[in-house]
């Protein structure tokens, strides 16, 4: 009887970490969700030098760490282009659309992950 | 009366064939369990990735729709004799493909090609995609959207230029069942819940998917 209740505490106890897990599993965080979808191309540091970018790539993906450049850059414009691709902002079409694989909420934390590379703030509006 | 007798006959004979073939799945589930295969590949549908981590997690591709997906051919060679398909490690950027798959001998991979190709998918419909060429899809696949970015491919004269995080679509025409493509294009999660591909559905027409379905399984 000790043992079965031992067993059933041991069970519960395991029960909560494992739903723990999922629940922080789920909730990806922004460098997560980066390393994933973005490093491939735009690398693990972000300064343009995934795998993808290999002798043939006809663009150079923007230095993320860059941060003259990236402030040019507002928050709307960079929404815009990872939810609906480079064409979207007359960019090139390697640059993908993003907006039926990832949510908005995704998107916002990516931005922020972004500024947090070129420890810059986007130009307004 | 001949009629029913050829007709039993027929049936007899089928469902010794069936047996046959049954027995070489049971053969090849039981070498697949016995030579760890199981401990990189999951055969057993539906998906199971609930989170990037989860993806991240697997030490190979997942097996649960390998009837679908591949070519028999390809498949029964390709455990023979496995090139690297992918041109980085599995989940990795920065490792490349060691190209140290196991290796089986021939009656191994009959038997275990017997079962991969009894794992099916539903969503998988026979006879959508006709291997035809369609400059839609090529001008898709090279041009409008970024599929060489992630994926090597073969040009007319054979030179091969792309990207290496997706797995090589050199050998396309060979290596994956047209209808498996499509259904891949048009409801990509319910085979890969968490991919670093895009999901192009909903952003291409769903007679553009049929296009570069078609583009992709012409590949050679
Ligand atoms: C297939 C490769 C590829 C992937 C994957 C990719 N990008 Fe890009 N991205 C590009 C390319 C190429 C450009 C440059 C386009 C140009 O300059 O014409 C670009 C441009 C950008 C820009 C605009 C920079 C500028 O200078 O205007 C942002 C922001 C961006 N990407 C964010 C992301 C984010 C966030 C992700 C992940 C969700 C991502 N990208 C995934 C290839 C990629
Ligand atoms: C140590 C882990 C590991 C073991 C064990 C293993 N595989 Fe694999 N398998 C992989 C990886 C990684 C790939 C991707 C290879 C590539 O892209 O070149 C792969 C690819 C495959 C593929 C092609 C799948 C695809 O989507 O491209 C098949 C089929 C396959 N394995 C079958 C088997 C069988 C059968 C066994 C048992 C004899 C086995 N594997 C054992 C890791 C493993
Ligand atoms: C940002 C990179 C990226 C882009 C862009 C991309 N893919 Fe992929 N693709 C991948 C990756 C990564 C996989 C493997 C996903 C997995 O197994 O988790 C994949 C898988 C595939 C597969 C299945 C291959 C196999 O052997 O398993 C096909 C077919 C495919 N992509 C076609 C396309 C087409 C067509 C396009 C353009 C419309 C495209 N891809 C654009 C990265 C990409």
């Amino acid at each position: 009887m000790k043992k079965m209740i031992k067993i059933t505490l041991l069970a519960a106890v395991f029960g909560l970490v494992g739903l723990m897990n999922t629940e922080t599993a789920k909730a990806a965080g922004a460098a997560e969700t980066f390393k994933f979808y973005c490093a491939q191309c735009h690398g693990l540091e972000g300064k343009g030098k995934g795998p993808n970018v290999t002798k043939d790539f006809p663009v150079t993906p923007r230095d993320f760490s860059n941060a003259k450049e990236m402030s040019k850059l507002s928050d709307d414009y960079i929404r815009g282009i990872v939810m609906d691709g480079g064409p979207s902002q007359s960019k090139s079409p390697l640059m993908p659309p993003w907006g039926k694989t990832i949510s908005e909420a995704d998107v916002n934390g990516l931005i922020k992950h972004l500024r947090g590379i070129c420890k810059c703030k986007g130009k307004a509006g | 009366m001949r009629l029913i007798i050829s007709t039993l006959a027929a049936i007899g004979l089928s469902a010794v064939f069936a047996g046959d073939v049954r027995a070489d799945a049971a053969a090849g589930k039981a070498a697949f369990e016995a030579q760890k295969c199981t401990g990189c590949h999951y055969a057993d549908g539906p998906a199971r990735e609930k989170s990037i981590a989860d993806q991240l997690a697997k030490k190979g591709p997942e097996l649960w729709y390998a009837g679908s997906k591949f070519k028999k051919d390809w498949l029964n060679a390709w455990l023979q004799d496995p090139k690297p398909i992918r041109a980085l490690a599995y989940n990795s950027l920065t490792k490349k493909n060691a190209g140290d798959h196991p290796k089986l001998s021939g009656g191994d991979a009959g038997n275990m090609t017997d079962f991969l190709m009894s794992k099916t998918s539903s969503e998988v419909k026979a006879g959508t995609i006709k291997p035809k060429k369609s400059l839609k899809g090529k001008s898709i696949f090279n041009k409008k959207m970024p599929c060489t970015g992630c994926h090597q491919s073969a040009s007319k004269k054979g030179k091969v230029s792309g990207g290496l995080s997706g797995p090589t679509l050199v050998g396309a025409s060979k290596r994956l069942n047209p209808d498996w493509i499509y259904a891949y294009l048009k409801n990509p999660t319910h085979f890969k819940p968490f991919k670093a591909m895009p999901t192009f559905a909903g952003l291409l027409k769903d007679k553009d998917l049929k296009n570069v379905s078609k583009h992709v399984s012409k590949l050679k």
